[in-house]
């Protein structure tokens, strides 16, 4: 062991070799780097010249420096350097006894412990010891010397306990194993905790080890830490995280958890570096508040980290005492039935039974209840002087006016009232029912919303004094509280002007009802209030364990030796009484590993004038390898380093130039690989998932969002601009035409560049063929490709069925069609052929026979439809799966749908033929159609034998 | 021509180490030495287009031809066992030799295999392709070529293979000078050398080889690195032939300390060269062999009495 670091060495002695490193540096300054030997025919010549200065002639410093190091590392490996040096014993022959904390301190770090203990009786089986291991929470039975393999096979099997364990119970174990093997070697895997009987235990073994040789094997682990004192104080839920071990700040985290195992909510804690104690505070809402039933500190693993909450810890027991008597006449309308409704979620209701309010008050008194809700009682006649009393350390009384406080009250109220109250809106008063105005920014509604659905008829006054202000949480719109309230002592008392029911006023029907006893209620104290059925004698009633935890703090099933607690049990946890649960699922009670007012301790064993030690994590490290390969490393760089003290990077610098051209070239290559590698990867991407991988930008989400919200037809612009003003033209005239004939009312066309923007959006896309236009690039071609794959219409149209060659399949030869052949050939494109007759793009909408625009003569092409020789010749219509992705007319549609703005035709018709516009707009109503609803008009052929299959 | 020349070369280290040492060294060169005869070629060719020949009767040692007898001359011209054949008078006429035998010496010691960084020319090489391409130029001219104590003077037409061969089947030790041998009056000696020994042996040797009043050119062959001095940082010198080494804490403070003993190294050797009136011409690797072979016949020719070799090149003297 080398100081705290874990650090040891095979052979300690030979470190007395560092005392050789100031010889060795004064023979190192001493002795120049050896020169560079030059061969050099006329040295004849310079054996004259006169020996100049030289400057060099004593090693650098650092030079030195290296040298020294590196005859420290060989000294410092030579001593056989360990790492993690596992837990010395002394003697080689003597027994054994390893000593295991195992409460719940020593879960912590559980393994460690297991694993240093395994260590020891490995080394001990190696030297054919024998060893006794006691777990110190095992005082049942004595322990006897064993032999360490199979007691290594038992060790493994030990687990921590979940409660303090008091080590002075297993001194007379140690002592009777100490009187049969006398000469035993004692180690103690010590977790360092004190929980207040350490001193005992300490003194005991030392009056029972005597002089044997002893280790206490503590620390070096992560601290342990526990949780205590849990206190569902008023607006937030704190605990104590506790620690023995001071000297290091730490931070954690505190989680809340309910009862199925459901995380609530998260507080940090934070240590001092002399810190024994940190709080944590788990502000939640009251009502989530109430549902944790279990806090642990995160990433600890151990039962003193876990605290239960029971019902103790939860809601607020609160005794609501009516005076009115239709509480008992028409519950659903009394005052104790708007209460335990408003009050339920966040709290226990308990109403009074039908006694007189005072008996009541008194009950509740018994029962220690945080607070108490007086609905309408005038006067509490004999209980007042315990109330007052109650009051004054801190209970909370909410009074609620009514016809019996109105008529005359005691003076447990916050304010001077007025006798009788006061009407409002009445048919006997000129005032008009107020509303609710505000709420006083010092009182705890502050934070609540002023509800405007609160109109009060009928209050009882306060006579108005120079306190009152500060008094009042609650105005009405004329002044006049609603609310008010008066601490007394460690108490409150509030007052609510109104009825607790809607007799004068709509406060009980309003969610700020609900809110403001929220509020209240939150101001009570959380002492826990005395159960009902303890004060009446039930005490002592024993409730079964349902989930206990193990020692590293998670529930498990309880073992047969768990007994029952109490039903009032508070005391600490132990053998007999695990922490957990017990008692059935609506009356649990929580048992704890440690008590409010425990406070885990260091252990201080000075006393016994042992060895110490610290747990090892990992294994031993021989470090002997690393330091002489560091060593080695020196050694090459002190070569390295007389190398070129010795000229050698002269030498190199005749070659420097060539390096750098080297260099350069190298640097270049890599700078032009990288681009052009980006390059590759982006055209091997599939462009499709383009879209998908990059984040659009704001001009294309505009893009996108205007294209969908309504559908529109959309072209390809083409670059040409008469050729574009006329595709727009023509598709605004077949826009309006659609919107006029059909149910489809398409948006504005849109010009779309393929090679930029997103084309699924459209269901068609015209594609006039310019040959002036260039031929689209790959990328963009393989765009349209996808388009086209994924279900989406391109209507291309060479608008030159009039320059075509004649002769048959002249239009295939024209200039438009040639230039589209060349986009084609780029593409995956179907089989096409001219439209048949039977086509349901035919019959899509108009009955149509051809598809003429500006021109007549040319044909449109489609997707070839599959012979299908068993189809009944007589179907009217034919389409096969899907829609043609592509059409091709030479017919030049869009010019024969373009308008000017004043309506009229922008082109002439060839040959002009009567009603050929009217026709070419119902060819371009029928592709609309077609790319929209697809074959459903072929399958309309089907619906006679549908019918007949439906019986009708 | 003094036969002592060509006696078998002393090995003087009696060890096989370094004789084993000098074969590893020839072999090492033979494999560097078919590029150089090729290198020396090409160059030679280059100076070859501008060549005479010298094919005339002259004084000389070997038979050129007969011719008759004309009245006037001294009568011990005729060549009686010629002249008793028939019933004329016969004068035996030699070939006209200019400068007969020229000695080419280059310094194959290890300090000429040095070559740095800036050059990818040892100093080596350069010594034998200029050597080689020299020597075939003047055997063209009618010169003879000879290695001190290793090739007998030779002018056959394949000088270059049977020097590289001489040179690669050397195995005696190499010194960084000439060797002491005695050239005739009237031959030439060329050196090749990067001539980094001490100025007092530089001396001795030369002063030997001049003794007998034999011309010279000594060329010192130089790496640019050694002349620039391109070092920094801490180095460690280490002479090439093992004679120690020097360690600089910071080279480049060195640089012009060095630079200026060199530059008294080359004003002593010029002064030593030219004091006995033979040229002394520094060439560096990084410069084109060409250069240094023009430069060198140029000086050759101007010393020949009535040469015909062009003397256009000479401008080209470093």
């Amino acid at each position: 062991m080398m100081g705290s670091l874990p650090l040891a060495f095979a052979q300690p002695l030979i470190l007395l070799g560092l005392l050789s490193l100031p010889v060795l540096w004064w023979l190192l300054r001493l002795v120049p780097p050896r020169p560079r030997v030059v061969s050099f025919p006329p040295t004849r010549l310079l054996f004259d010249i006169a020996p100049k200065e030289e400057t060099p002639s004593r090693t650098p410093w650092w030079l030195i420096l290296l040298r020294l190091l590196l005859a420290a590392l060989v000294i410092f490996a030579a001593a056989g350097p360990l790492w993690n040096p596992p837990v010395a014993t002394g003697a080689k022959n003597a027994p054994l006894l390893i000593l295991v904390d195992d409460g719940w301190a020593a879960a912590a770090a559980w393994d460690v412990r297991l694993r240093t203990a395994d260590e020891l009786m490995a080394r001990a089986e190696a030297d054919s010891r024998g060893v006794a291991l006691l777990p110190l929470s095992e005082t049942a039975r004595d322990i006897s010397l064993q032999v360490a393999g199979a007691l290594r096979v038992q060790a493994k099997q030990l687990k921590p306990k979940p409660y303090s364990v008091d080590r002075v119970e297993a001194l007379p174990v140690i002592d009777r194993f100490l009187k049969t093997t006398p000469e035993a070697e004692i180690v103690w895997l010590s977790d360092g905790v004190d929980m207040g009987k350490g001193t005992g235990f300490i003194d005991g073994l030392k009056q029972i080890a005597g002089s044997r040789p002893m280790t206490v094997v503590s620390g070096g682990t992560t601290i342990p830490h526990a949780l205590a004192a849990a206190d569902n104080a008023a607006g937030a839920l704190t605990v104590k995280v506790l620690r023995a071990q001071t000297g290091v700040a730490e931070n954690g985290l505190i989680h809340a958890i309910d009862l199925k195992g459901l995380p609530l909510g998260d507080a940090p804690f934070a240590f001092g570096a002399g810190d024994r104690e940190a709080e944590a505070r788990i502000t939640l809402p009251v009502e989530i508040r109430n549902d944790v039933a279990r806090l642990e500190i995160a990433g600890e693993r151990s039962a003193g980290a876990v605290q239960l909450l029971d019902n103790r810890w939860r809601r607020r027991t609160i005794g609501v005492v009516s005076g009115s008597a239709a509480d008992r006449s028409q519950p659903l309308l009394g005052a104790s039935y708007y209460l335990s409704r408003a009050l339920n979620p966040f709290a226990d209701v308990r109403l009074a039974e039908s006694v007189a309010p005072a008996e009541a008050i008194g009950r509740f008194l018994d029962q220690r209840l945080p607070m108490l809700v007086l609905a309408d009682v005038g006067n509490v006649a004999e209980a007042r002087g315990r109330l007052d009393t109650w009051i004054e350390n801190g209970g909370v009384l909410v009074r609620f006016a009514g016809p019996h406080l109105a008529a005359g009250s005691d003076d447990l109220v916050p304010v001077r009232l007025r006798r009788g109250g006061r009407i409002l809106g009445g048919a006997l008063s000129w005032e008009k029912p107020q509303q609710l105005a505000a709420f006083s920014r010092d009182g705890p509604f502050a934070s609540t919303a002023v509800p405007n659905d609160v109109t009060v008829t009928r209050q009882v006054l306060a006579e108005p004094d120079a306190t009152l202000p500060d008094r009042t949480w609650a105005t009405l719109a004329d002044g006049t509280p609603l609310v008010t309230a008066q601490k007394r002592g460690k108490g409150l008392i509030v007052l609510f002007h109104v009825t607790a029911d809607t007799r004068w006023s709509d406060l009980p029907l309003s969610g700020a009802f609900v809110d403001m006893l929220r509020q209240t209620v939150s101001l009570a104290g959380a002492t826990p209030a005395a159960d009902g059925d303890a004060a009446a004698g039930g005490r002592g009633q024993a409730v079964a364990a349902t989930r206990v935890l193990d020692g590293f703090g998670a529930f498990t099933v309880p073992a047969a030796t768990v007994r029952p607690v109490p039903s009032g049990f508070a005391g600490r946890a132990s053998s007999d009484h695990p922490p957990g649960f017990y008692g059935p699922p609506e009356g649990l009670v929580a048992v704890n590993t440690l008590l409010p007012e425990d406070r885990p301790l260091p252990l201080d064993v000075t006393a016994l004038n042992a060895r110490q030690d610290v747990y090892r994590f990992g294994e031993p490290v021989d470090l002997r390898g690393p330091v002489f390969m560091a060593a080695f490393g020196l050694i090459a760089l002190d070569a390295l380093v007389v190398f070129v003290l010795a000229g050698g990077l002269a030498a190199f610098a005749r070659r420097r130039s060539a390096a750098t051209a080297a260099i350069l070239i190298v640097a270049l290559a890599g700078a032009l690989a990288t681009p052009r590698t980006a390059q590759a990867q982006s055209t091997l991407m599939p462009p499709q998932s383009l879209p998908q991988r990059t984040p659009l930008s704001p001009q294309q989400q505009d893009f996108a969002i205007k294209a969908t919200q309504q559908t529109h037809l959309a072209y390809i612009v083409t670059g040409d601009a008469d050729v574009d003003e006329i595709s727009r033209a023509g598709l605004s005239g077949l826009t309006l035409f659609l919107a006029q004939r059909t149910a489809l009312e398409p948006g504005e066309p849109v010009g779309l560049d393929p090679s930029r923007d997103e084309l699924s959006f459209f269901p068609v896309i015209y594609w006039p063929i310019s040959e002036r236009a260039a031929k689209p690039s790959r990328a963009t071609l393989d765009r349209i490709d996808t388009y086209m794959k994924q279900g989406g219409t391109v209507l291309f149209d060479t608008r030159d069925a009039i320059d075509a060659p004649p002769g048959p399949d002249g239009e295939t030869r024209s200039p438009g069609m040639v230039a589209l052949r060349a986009i084609l050939s780029s593409l995956d494109v179907p089989e096409l052929e001219p439209i048949r007759a039977d086509h349901v793009l035919n019959k899509t909408f108009f009955l149509m026979k051809d598809f003429p625009g500006r021109f007549t003569t040319g044909r449109l092409w489609v997707e070839a439809l599959p012979e299908d020789v068993e189809e009944d010749p007589s179907r009217p219509a034919r389409a096969g799966d899907g829609v043609s992705s592509i059409m091709i007319t030479s017919n030049d549609l869009a010019g024969a749908w373009a308008l000017r703005p004043d309506g009229q035709a922008m082109l002439p018709l060839v040959p002009g033929e009567p009603r050929q516009r009217e026709f070419a707009f119902r060819a371009g109503v029928n592709i609309v159609m077609y790319a929209l609803t697809g074959n459903y008009k072929a399958d309309q052929v089907h619906i006679p034998a549908l019918l007949e299959r439906l019986g009708q | 021509m003094a036969d002592n020349v060509l006696a078998e070369p002393t090995v003087t280290g009696t060890s096989a180490t370094p004789v084993n040492a000098a074969a590893g060294k020839s072999s090492k060169l033979a494999a560097r030495i078919p590029r150089l005869i090729l290198e020396a070629r090409r160059v030679a060719a280059t100076l070859i287009h501008g060549l005479h020949g010298r094919r005339r009767a002259g004084t000389g040692e070997n038979f050129w031809q007969y011719r008759h007898f004309s009245s006037g001359e001294p009568a011990n011209r005729i060549d009686w066992r010629r002249s008793a054949r028939d019933d004329h008078l016969y004068v035996r006429e030699r070939e006209w030799e200019a400068s007969h035998t020229i000695w080419m010496w280059a310094d194959r010691s290890p300090s000429m295999e040095f070559s740095s960084h800036l050059t990818e020319w040892s100093k080596l090489d350069r010594a034998l392709v200029v050597s080689f391409a020299l020597s075939e130029v003047l055997v063209q001219g009618g010169e003879r070529i000879g290695i001190p104590f290793l090739m007998r003077p030779s002018s056959s037409r394949n000088v270059i293979e049977t020097m590289a061969q001489r040179i690669i089947h050397d195995r005696t030790e190499r010194p960084s000078l000439p060797p002491n041998f005695a050239p005739a009056p009237f031959s030439e000696v060329v050196i090749f050398s990067d001539l980094w020994s001490p100025i007092s042996e530089y001396k001795k040797m030369i002063g030997q080889l001049a003794a007998n009043g034999a011309r010279g050119h000594v060329v010192q062959v130089c790496d640019p690195a050694e002349e620039t001095f391109p070092y920094s940082g801490r180095v460690e010198f280490v002479e090439s032939e093992g004679l120690g080494s020097v360690t600089a804490g910071r080279a480049e403070t060195w640089r012009n300390d060095y630079q200026a003993l060199l530059a008294n190294h080359r004003a002593a050797l010029r002064a030593e060269t030219e004091a006995l009136g033979w040229t002394f011409t520094v060439h560096r690797t990084d410069r084109g062999p060409t250069e240094l072979l023009f430069a060198l016949h140029g000086r050759m020719g101007a010393h020949s009495v009535q040469t015909a070799i062009n003397s256009r090149h000479t401008g080209s003297v470093a």
